[in-house]
């Protein structure tokens, strides 16, 4: 028995101190591993370990994210992505929250919420645009609207449509006497983000002091405000509803068209009336390509950009960098490979559709490089 | 065949032959058998039925230990401020953030007001319609349709409220209304502009639809527990059928209707999926009975999902949450108090 | 009650006075009446051109198919609500009426553990999908999914079926309880062979009440189940399909697809609704055909009141009162 005891004991800190060596190793291994092992192979998108792949959040990415679905399951049949549209406030906390792997989100990730979660990652995937639909009767023409009219118009001090400062903005262009009916998200939206933050670029010492940006806002008394739920909502309501006008996603461009609304041309930060064209956008993005950070944080709305359009966004997918399995990181990064790729995802076959253009490829490349830190 | 009755607990008796065909033989128990065994439903039942009480005492914790850190920031601007604001410095909240929610508890006690004020006389009369001088070959699909509608899921009536009923009411009758109200303190609020349909008075109405079954078929029960002898003796001397209504058998249910009343209530005041879809997600109080508003449940469905990041709006929505818990239990308490204290109205008359 | 029997004016306001309540009972028939047909018959009109019978069993895709497995989640979801809250609830109604402290009226008394159980109904389930949230999809990791759910609807109709069950049991005369204890039959037995068979009918409408109430529920689910195309294979961890929720996002959707499932998905919840609503009063029906004669059951009793109230098309229930949802 003293024997033992000896070597017990003598056992016993061999075993503490090679426990320790592992453990120390293992964790070096591990996180060494993680980044050694994710080897992209000549198609530059990683093959998935198989199962569901869980996405939800913004309603203007979920269009295309629908698409990307299709096309993905149909070369990874193993995997699904399944989609839904809730909003971007949801999409950014669902992601942080675990609950779904990756979130959709029109919206940058603010300082407080990176702060309170150091592994969440926005991924740019795409470029997206807003466009400010409306519901006027009698006019084919595209009303010239500045972020200063519109400020107004969703504080309720413009209510006509032929209310003098339109009127001026447009000239030779007879406006009706109607009411302005304002939508706006009732969900937490990162198209309300997009559009508050241009009224706030373009009105600084109105909407921007009174009210700011954010993916819910109080906004304010305009007569007969409605509220809908998600882009289509927005399009729906604003074909029901004749005077209205409302910010959508560009790739609800078509549906509006098809309800017959009409979209504005919106006033730049140079001063110049842009419409939503493709080459206005690539304009804008172009503008904003060597300021974009490495971890993709940048508001692309406003800034004088001489023809750019100025409401545009990167669209973000929100990740968790540290993924509970090495599966799931496997098949979001595969997911999110194949989204940006050129030959795939970021395809103008896809992007077409939705009116939607393919990510620089400098700002290509710094996603690719987040994408590859998922584990 | 052993005895049966005489010594308790001895060797138990077999049932009658002749009352049950082959009848299975009890096991032999045993006085401290017995005693465990009654021992053991007793203790499952208990168990069981203290399941409701701490399910409520669990819930109104959590609500408070998730809103307690917001509680004493947000004050009592909570309960009487109008600006409603998540901060203006992008996702996530920070400085500038806002909490009052007076709008919001406004619109949930406006909502459910009306939706009462609009159900109960149509389920009274509703009520009186089908017990009285009505065919069954009316009355019964009548009456299933009114239980149909009882179990109706509510999402499934929003949907039709949204996009069949609100627009048509916005066509065809709020236009009528507004036109012939004159601008005068309280009728002024039902003036133009009517809106899209999505508002306060459609949701009420709808809401309105909701309640209605619980109180008419409580209504109709109670109709049934009315004591004959009364009515008819009112009818044989000669009263009216809205005589004998309004004298015998209204006051007779008045206290068990205005019990189902309150339980509708409480129904209306928690109701979400309805109201989120019909409401038209205003964070203010309408200027118009016809305009969009919000509830404290449609506030917190709509907007939980996209505040999780948020610590400072989810803590918010709690305190939302527990104020609106507080609401639905006072009201269900009163609604039990009015219930119990009044359970018999008048002494059963001769043989009820 | 003066001038009863008096001619003139007095009379002729009187009959006026009848005709005029009752055209108004009539209207709020009417007015109650109208908006529930247009609301059946518009689902079904709206449902209808579009309905295809292999809805019911195909898979949900990003931009269209069917609902088979929201329908397979929403009767899992009946199943186990079935189950969980059909033990506890009877055992609740079982403690109520038979073994609570016993009182000197029969009628609706306070208590606790009732008033909580009846506090417990009228609480908004948008607040118990809250706490389900905070409490065992994030507060046990369960992550959105059917446990979570199942856990907080059973929480919700718990009340209902045990103030039925109590209901019931509370009808069974005593003379069956007393003869029962006189033959010598232990608590168990005589619960389960004699008190429980005769109160079943009561309880089992209670229980088909609450799986009403179970499939036609959203605002819970969506913060305890999440949502789901397919129909997962674990009871914690991955999200779970249901068919309220098509209603409540479908009509929105860019994909027209799903503004048809919408309706769809509405129409079935309706068809379901009906049919619990059917089965109840078959379950009525039938069992009167088992019962003794009424005078042997102590004067008038359970089923025979309950026929009564069938034929005469009356409620089966008390308030029967749907919670908030």
């Amino acid at each position: 028995m003293t024997k033992l005891m000896g070597t017990t004991r003598l056992t016993r800190g061999m075993i503490a101190v090679s426990a320790a060596c592992l453990a120390l190793s293992s964790v070096v291994l591990s996180s060494s591993a993680a980044s050694a092992s994710v080897r992209l192979p000549s198609s530059g998108v990683e093959t998935p370990t198989g199962g569901t792949v869980s996405e939800t959040g913004s309603t203007l990415l979920y269009p295309l994210f629908n698409l990307w679905a299709g096309g993905y399951s149909q070369k990874y049949s193993s995997t699904t992505i399944q989609t839904a549209g809730t909003g971007s406030g949801t999409g950014i906390s669902e992601a942080e929250n675990g609950t779904i792997n990756i979130g959709a989100s029109d919206a940058y990730l603010s300082p407080t919420v990176v702060s309170a979660n150091p592994t969440l990652k926005n991924i740019p995937l795409a470029i997206s645009a807003q466009i400010v639909a409306y519901n006027v009767p009698g006019v084919t023409a595209h009303i010239k609207l500045s972020g200063q009219i519109l400020s107004k118009i969703y504080q309720g001090t413009i209510t006509k449509w032929n209310d003098s400062s339109i009127a001026s903005a447009n000239p030779g262009l007879t406006l009706p006497a109607t009411s302005i009916v304002t939508l706006h998200r009732s969900d937490s939206s990162g198209d309300t983000f997009l559009f508050t933050t241009y009224l706030s670029k373009a009105d600084p010492s109105g909407w921007g002091t009174k009210i700011g940006y954010n993916t819910t806002v109080p906004w304010p008394n305009a007569p007969g405000a409605l509220g809908e739920s998600g882009n289509s909502g927005m399009v729906s309501g604003c074909k029901a509803t004749p005077g209205c006008i409302a910010y959508v996603g560009i790739s609800y461009l078509t549906q509006a068209l098809q309800a017959g609304l009409g979209y504005a041309a919106l006033q730049n930060g140079a001063g110049q009336y842009q419409l939503p064209t493709q080459q206005a956008i690539a304009i804008q993005a172009a503008g904003y390509v060597k300021k974009t950070p490495a971890n993709g944080t940048i508001s692309l709305i406003y800034g004088n950009i001489k023809g750019g359009y100025p409401i545009i966004n990167y669209e973000y997918a929100i990740v968790n960098g540290k993924q509970s399995s090495s599966s799931t990181a496997k098949n979001i990064r595969s997911v999110l490979e194949w989204a940006i790729n050129k030959n795939y995802g970021a395809n103008s076959s896809y992007l077409t559709q939705v009116n939607f253009q393919p990510l620089p490829s400098k700002v290509q490349a710094q996603s690719l490089k987040q994408v590859l830190g998922i584990s | 065949m052993t005895a049966v009755g005489g010594v308790a607990g001895d060797i138990p008796a077999t049932p009658h032959a002749e009352s049950v065909g082959k009848p299975p033989l009890p096991k032999r128990v045993t006085d401290f058998a017995r005693r465990n065994e009654e021992r053991g439903w007793r203790s499952v039942a208990w168990v069981a039925v203290i399941l409701p009480l701490a399910a409520l005492v669990f819930a109104i914790t959590v609500l408070a230990v998730k809103a307690a850190p917001v509680i004493g920031h947000n004050g009592w601007y909570f309960l009487y401020g109008r600006t409603w604001t998540y901060g203006n410095q992008g996702y996530g909240g920070g400085p500038g953030a806002r909490f009052g929610a007076w709008a919001i508890i406004w619109g949930t006690i406006a909502s459910s007001v009306i939706a009462i004020l609009i159900a109960l006389p149509l389920s009274i009369g509703a009520a009186f319609a089908l017990t009285e001088r009505m065919p069954t070959w009316i009355s019964r699909p009548l009456g299933f349709t009114i239980e149909i509608l009882a179990g109706i899921p509510s999402v499934v009536i929003g949907l039709w409220g949204i996009l069949a009923f609100a627009p048509w009411l916005a066509k065809n009758v709020y236009p009528h209304i507004a036109s012939v109200m004159p601008d005068v303190p309280v009728l002024r609020y039902f003036r133009s502009p009517t809106g899209s349909g999505e508002g306060l008075l459609s949701a009420g109405i709808v809401l309105a639809l909701m309640i209605v079954p619980i109180i008419t078929s409580t209504t109709r029960d109670l109709f049934t527990q009315v004591p004959p002898l009364p009515k008819e003796g009112a009818s044989a001397l000669g009263m009216t059928d809205w005589e004998v209504a309004n004298k015998v058998t209204l006051p007779w249910v008045r206290s068990g209707i205005i019990g189902a009343t309150v339980l509708g209530l409480g129904r209306a005041l928690g109701e979400t999926i309805a109201i989120a879809m019909i409401g038209g997600a205003a964070l203010r109080i309408p200027s118009t009975i016809y305009l969009p508003f919000t509830t404290i449940a449609a506030t917190i469905l709509t907007q939980l999902d996209g505040q999780l990041a948020n610590p400072q709006g989810v803590a918010t929505l709690a305190e939302l949450a527990l104020v609106l818990a507080v609401i639905s239990v006072a009201v269900n308490l009163v609604a039990r108090l009015i219930v119990s204290r009044t359970g018999r109205v008048g002494a059963p008359v001769g043989g009820a | 009650m003066t001038s009863l029997l008096a001619a003139g004016p007095a009379t002729r306001r009187r009959r006026v006075s009848t005709r005029v309540w009752r055209g108004l009972t009539y209207l709020s028939l009417i007015l109650l009446m109208a908006p529930a047909a247009w609301l059946l018959i518009n689902v079904l009109a709206k449902a209808w051109p579009h309905w295809q019978w292999s809805v019911l069993w195909t898979q949900l895709t990003s931009t269209g198919g069917g609902l088979r497995d929201q329908i397979l989640g929403t009767l899992i979801l009946m199943i186990g609500v079935f189950i969980i809250a059909g033990t506890i609830g009877v055992f609740a109604g079982i403690h109520l009426a038979e073994f609570a402290r016993p009182r000197r009226f029969s009628g609706r008394v306070s208590g606790p553990l009732r008033t909580a159980s009846d506090v417990l109904a009228g609480f908004p389930s948008i607040v118990l999908g809250y706490v389900g949230y905070v409490a065992l999809v994030v507060g046990l990791g369960w992550k959105l999914s059917l446990l979570p759910a199942l856990i907080i609807l059973s929480i919700m109709v718990i009340p209902y079926i045990a103030k039925n069950t109590e209901t019931s049991l509370r009808q069974v005369p005593t003379g069956y309880r007393e003869g029962a204890e006189a033959l010598g039959m232990s608590a168990g037995y005589r619960l389960r062979k004699v008190v429980l068979k005769s109160a079943l009918p009561g309880i089992m409408t209670g229980l088909l009440l609450a799986l009403a109430i179970a499939c036609g529920e959203t605002a819970p689910l969506i913060y305890t189940a999440g949502f789901s195309n397919t129909l997962p294979h674990s009871l914690t961890g991955s999200q779970f399909p249901y068919l309220t929720y098509m209603v409540f996002t479908g009509y929105n959707s860019p994909e027209t697809q799903y503004h048809y499932l919408a309706y769809d998905a509405a129409l079935i919840l309706v068809v379901i609704v009906m049919l619990l609503l059917v089965l109840s009063r078959i379950v009525v029906a039938r069992t009167q055909r088992h019962s003794e004669s009424s005078r042997s059951s102590g004067g008038g009793g359970l089923r025979a009141r309950m026929r009564a109230r069938a034929q005469k098309n009356e409620p089966l229930l008390g308030i029967t009162g749907a919670p908030p949802r």
